[in-house]
Formats: structure tokens, sequence, C-alpha cells
């Protein structure tokens, strides 16, 4: 038994949820996404607690401490060790039967494994006190140190775990993908639904792939050296240039625009290869596979240097041309995102649809997506942006297209699930966690921007000034409801059939 | 109108909105069409979908050019250059931030007179806000320790006691760091 499935099994409850009982030639394309697809849960049920103890925190008048440990903790959780292991999972499966490679060796444990010590790591810095919010907000890891707010200690085991995520993102993850598409061996047992490059269903996980190698280097080279010094390995001076606050931040936000940019893109992928095999009249063809390719490209090359609209706020010290840049470019994605939006409209309309809730699901992210992308466009113009960075429009916006993405891989793995683990899902509660994850989302997603055109703060711990109390009842209500979409979702995967002779693995396939 | 929508947080949600819920309704309705009242394939030619395709992009261009030709006197660059090429000469006053309040050369201006605030952070990332009495945001700006300064001017149009809050996460206080600036009717 391999040392993945060995994990899965030995899990309780979430093992039960994802275990691999399909076909046993399939297995080297199961076994590691099922492992990291059952971690991602986990860390979902972890930062949907945490995420509803926020808004409890600021109801109860509880201590500020416990409002920041929440939100470094929820943060840290939602966007690498779920989303993003949860993409690694299901699209390394996806990968893995597009091009018939196998998802095996050490690349993938390695992956597994440094994204899941990596985020304890950075738990348990967090509770030792370590409340920097997942953006790391550098210099404030060592501020915090000099004004007594947390140990060295806990900077040191915190750096580390960061440290275990970045390497899997910016390195294993996207080294596996390269590796799969352009080198390995194709095993035509493996091959579920063969694609090629050119498929729009494939480009975008290539796009993504380099991406993430490119534009998250250089945080790896300077988040390294910062390491080094905090172990004691070299003396400061070696790594000054790695210190400087402006050095840290552009080189964050350089890797962390393009993370989610690359996820995004990486998603639509998904969204052009999954739409098409539930389409009514049978055709499993988008309308047009050049006009979402078009798309894939514009969003592609618009995205890498729209990450300038991050700091239109330090103007003067962001030169007006970067900021007339950046706002240009995130419009530009706007029109990538507009190409899409018509692609997959069309292809519904010429085609007709099949609703089943895994093709419903990643339908319901897309539109939270695009819900998303209007926030993220207004807050990219420059104008604007004086108005809204820092208040809770950003913090929504980051929320929003984390929830969109998950939903987008949850409808793909429900695609997925009876190939990978040999099971097949209630169709009634697939549809009721659509409808309560739409619900809840939007409705979280328009409290925060509400609160965020009401001026209140991101990261703040007092709600109760200027009337803003009310906009945290209404993301407590609506996150309850994604609480419970999520709920019925893991029950459903926790009561899955086993797959009868005969039956198809999956309606679509 | 103007003034509302590119000066306010609330100008910026009712642009979000009529953008999202054209968008929401159209997209949700033609989905819930053809997956639940009529799946068949539409007859709708290539030609037909290519009149849509030249419509819709053209649309959301035009919408992008509008929006953001629209912004530009209201970017702070640009008010700013203006204000410093006016008659009346800009009051500066440096702004120090530092793990939790401010340090600030002056507290109190007078409506119609122009303000250059220069603003740095002594320790970690910090945020410059000014908010109206009424509770919108005027501008926010993002100090990072070791650049220089992030400067831009501003002028007043009505007396009240306006907030200073960080909008940057600075640590276990960063809720409490606040202050206040008074502005006061023109004297002459």
């Amino acid at each position: 038994m391999s040392i993945a499935n060995s994990i899965v099994s030995s899990v309780p409850v979430f093992g039960r949820m994802f275990k691999v009982e399909s076909e046993p030639e399939l297995n080297d394309i199961n076994f590691w996404p099922a492992a990291m697809i059952m971690a991602s849960f986990l860390w979902l049920s972890v930062a949907v607690l945490l995420g509803i103890a926020l808004p409890l925190t600021q109801m109860l008048g509880l201590d500020a401490s416990l409002f920041y440990t929440a939100i470094t903790a929820h943060g840290a959780a939602m966007a690498f060790p779920y989303v993003f292991q949860l993409m690694m999972g299901v699209g390394l499966h996806r990968a893995g039967g597009c091009v018939g490679k196998p998802v095996t060796g050490w690349l993938p444990a390695a992956a597994f494994w440094l994204m899941n010590i990596g985020g304890i790591l950075f738990t348990i810095a967090i509770l030792m006190g370590l409340k920097i919010s997942y953006a790391v907000m550098y210099p404030l890891p060592v501020v915090g140190v000099a004004t007594g707010q947390w140990s060295m200690a806990s900077v040191i085991i915190g750096f580390t775990g960061i440290a275990g995520i970045l390497i899997t993102v910016i390195l294993l993850y996207p080294v596996q993908v390269i590796k799969m598409l352009f080198f390995d061996k194709e095993r035509e047992e493996l091959v579920l639904n063969r694609r090629k490059l050119s498929d729009p269903g494939m480009l975008g996980m290539a796009m993504a792939a380099f991406v993430l190698l490119i534009m998250g280097s250089p945080l790896l080279i300077v988040a390294s050296a910062v390491l080094l010094f905090l172990y004691g390995i070299v003396p400061f001076a070696w790594i000054a240039w790695a210190a400087d606050p402006m050095v840290f931040q552009f080189v964050f936000y350089i890797f962390a625009h393009n993370l989610m940019e690359a996820m995004a893109i990486m998603v639509v992928s998904a969204v052009y290869a999954t739409l098409p095999l539930y389409l009514a009249d049978g055709t499993r063809k988008l309308y047009s596979d050049k006009m979402a390719n078009l798309a894939l490209w514009i969003l592609l090359l618009t995205s890498v240097t729209s990450f300038f609209h991050h700091f239109f706020t330090m103007f003067p010290a962001l030169p007006s041309a970067l900021s007339y840049h950046g706002n240009i470019m995130s419009y530009g994605t706007g029109i990538g995102a507009a190409i899409t939006i018509f692609t997959v409209t069309m292809t519904i309309v010429k085609h007709g649809l099949r609703p089943e809730a895994g093709v419903m699901a990643v339908l319901m992210g897309f539109t939270l997506y695009i819900l998303d992308g209007v926030s993220a466009i207004i807050t990219s113009n420059i104008a604007w942006s004086f108005q809204l960075h820092g208040t809770m429009w950003q913090a929504g916006h980051t929320m929003a297209v984390l929830i969109a993405m998950s939903m987008m891989w949850m409808g793909v793995l429900l695609h997925h699930y009876p190939v990978i683990t040999g099971r097949v899902l209630d169709a009634a509660s697939g549809k009721w966690f659509v409808i309560l994850f739409t619900v809840g989302a939007m409705g979280v997603n328009w409290s925060f921007l509400a609160a965020g055109a009401a001026g209140m703060p991101r990261r703040f711990a007092s709600w109760d000034q200027e009337g803003w109390m009310v906009y945290g009842y209404l993301i407590l209500l609506f996150g309850l409801c994604l609480a419970l979409s999520l709920l019925i979702f893991l029950i459903n995967v926790s009561k899955a059939r086993r797959i009868d002779t005969g039956m198809a693995a999956s309606p679509a396939e | 109108m103007l003034e509302f929508i590119y000066q306010s947080g609330w100008g910026a949600f009712t642009v979000l909105l009529l953008f999202q819920i054209p968008f929401l309704l159209v997209f949700l309705t033609i989905v819930f069409r053809k997956a639940y009242v009529n799946s068949e394939p539409s007859g709708i030619t290539d030609a037909d979908v290519g009149k849509w395709r030249g419509r819709w992009l053209t649309l959301v261009v035009a919408l992008f050019l509008i929006i953001n030709l629209a912004s530009i006197k209201f970017i702070p660059a640009v008010y700013t250059a203006r204000a410093a090429a006016g008659d009346v000469a800009a009051i500066d006053v440096t702004v120090e931030a530092q793990s939790w309040s401010y340090d600030m050369s002056a507290y109190e201006f007078e409506v119609g007179k122009p303000v250059r605030f220069n603003a740095k952070s002594l320790d970690t990332v910090h945020g410059f806000a000014v908010y109206h009495p009424d509770g919108d945001v005027l501008f926010t700006m993002m100090l990072v320790p070791g650049v220089s300064e992030s400067s831009l001017i501003y002028t007043f149009t009505e007396p009240g006691t306006y907030k200073v809050r960080c909008l940057e996460y600075c640590g276990m206080a960063h809720h409490d760091m606040s202050d206040e600036i008074t502005v006061t009717e023109a004297s002459s």
C-alpha cells in the first residue's frame, strides 16, 4: 500500500471521505491527490471555525489578541493549506488523467509533507503569539519582537513554516506539473480524457505552473536569505539587502498577486475542461477553443504586472507611471474575464446544460469569481484605491476570490470524486450544497464590500466603532450559511456509495 | 455626481452594483433556462455569435474607458499637481507614524487651504487615512519604512473633527492607532 493511501486510511472521519477504492490501475494518479484533498478539507474545517470565531470575538467583546490570533490563523489556513492544496490535489489528478502520467515519486510526497508541516509550524507560531496576518506585513515580525509583542522563537518557527509552504507552492508543485506535461513517459492505462497542451482545459495548468515558478522565485530567494539570518547561519550584513522592507514588500506582492492570478488561470482552465462534459447535446466542446485560449493569454499577460495596484497609495514612492501601468493592466485582466464570460455563456446557449451538482458548483463558483472580479477592478482604479485600500473592501476581495476558486475546485472535485475514490455522491445533497454555498458566499462578500465602502478597516479588532458592528452581524449570518453548506458537502462525501460493477465512474465520463 | 462616485466608498459600491447586478441577472437567467427550462441546442448562427461577441466586447471596453477616464481628475497625483500649481501655497505638514501613534507637525487646518501631508513610518508598515466627520474615507496613504515619504495635497472643504486611522495591520494595538485633526472655517 502506498504511503499516501496509508495516510488517508489512518485519518479518522476525513480518511473515510477520501479513501481510494477505485480501479487499482489508476492508483498512481489517485493516491497523492486523495491525500492532498483530504488534508485540504481538514484545514478548511479549522479555517471555518476560526472564520466564525472572528465576528464572535467582536460581538462578545473578547480580548483583541484573540481576534488577531484567529485572523492570522484563518487567513493562513484558507489561502495555502486549504485552497492551494485542494487545487494541487485536484489539479494533479486532472493533469495525470489528461496526459497519462503518474503522480508518484518524491515530488508529490515532498509537496504534501512540506505544505502540511509548514502549515502546522505556522499555526504553532501563531499560538505562541505571532500575529502578523497571512500577508506577513514585513517588517512587522521583527518589529513585534523589538516591541515585546511576541518572541523571536515564534518568528523563527513561523518563518520555517512559511518556507515549507513557499517551497511547495513555488517549486515543488510547478516542477511536478512541468515534469508531467513535458517530460514523464505516458502510460496508456492512466489516460482518462486525453488533452493536448493547446486545449483550453490544459493550457491554463501549464501557464499557472510557469507563473508560480518564475514570479515566486524572487520571494523564495529573499525569504531564504532572511531565514538563514534567523537561524544564525549568516550575519545580518550578508542579508541586509533582503531585509529592506521595500524589497520584501515588492517580492511578496509580485508573488502573492501572481499566486492568485495563477490559481485563477488554472481554475478558469478547469472550467473550460469541465463545462463541455455536461452539455445537454453531448457536444463536449466549447463554442470556441480559440476564444478560450485568447482569454487565458490575455489573463496571463495582463495579470503579471498588474500587481502595482497593491502600492498605489504609496504615492509618490511608487512612480505615477507604474501606478498608471498597474491600473491599465488590471483592467486588461477584465478584458480577459469578459472573453471568458462570453465563451462560457455562449457554450451554454448553443448546447444546453445538464444541471448536475458538479457543473452547477463550477458555474456558481465562476459567477462568484466574476462578481469578485468587479470588486477587484474597482479597487484597481487609482482614484478609488485611495478610498478603499486597507478597508474591508480588500478583505472582501481576498476572501471572495478564495471562496470562488474553492467552489469551482469543489465542483471539479465533485466531477472527479467517483474516479478518485470509486464512490458516488448523493445528487440532492449536492444541490443543497451549491445553493447554500452560493447564497452564503454572495452575502458574505457584499457584507465585506459594504463595510469597506463605509470605511471599516480590515484586520481591525474594534468593530464597535462608527456602527460597523452591523456588518459583523451580516458577515456572521452569511458565514454560518457557508459553514452549513460545507457541512452538507462533507456529510455527502462521507456517505458516498461504492460504485456498482458496470456503473459509470462519472456521469460525464 | 462624479465627486460622490470617485470620492466615497459608497460611490464605488454603487458602481460595483451597476456592474454586478446586470451580469448576475443575465448569466443566471441563461444558466437556469438552459439547464431547467429548455436545454435544447439553440439555433444561433456563427454570424450571430460574432455580432454578439463584437457588441459585448465593445460594451466592456467602452465602460472600462469611461470609468477610468472620468476618474483622472480624482487621482491624488493629479489633484496634488493641480493644487501645487495653484495660487494658494500649500501648508506643509509632516506626519511620523510609529506603533501605535502619529506625531504631526500641525493638527488644525482651515477650509479651502491646501495641506501637503508628508508622511513616513519609523518602524513597520502603517497607514494614514483621514476620515470625514460623516465616516467616509477621504484618502489613505501607505507608509513603508525606509521609503522617503508618501505625500499628497488635500484641500478640506468642510469644518469639523476629522478622524485619522491606520489602515495597515501593524500589531496588537493596531485598532488603537488613531488621532484627530480639526478643520475650521476660513479665517478671511
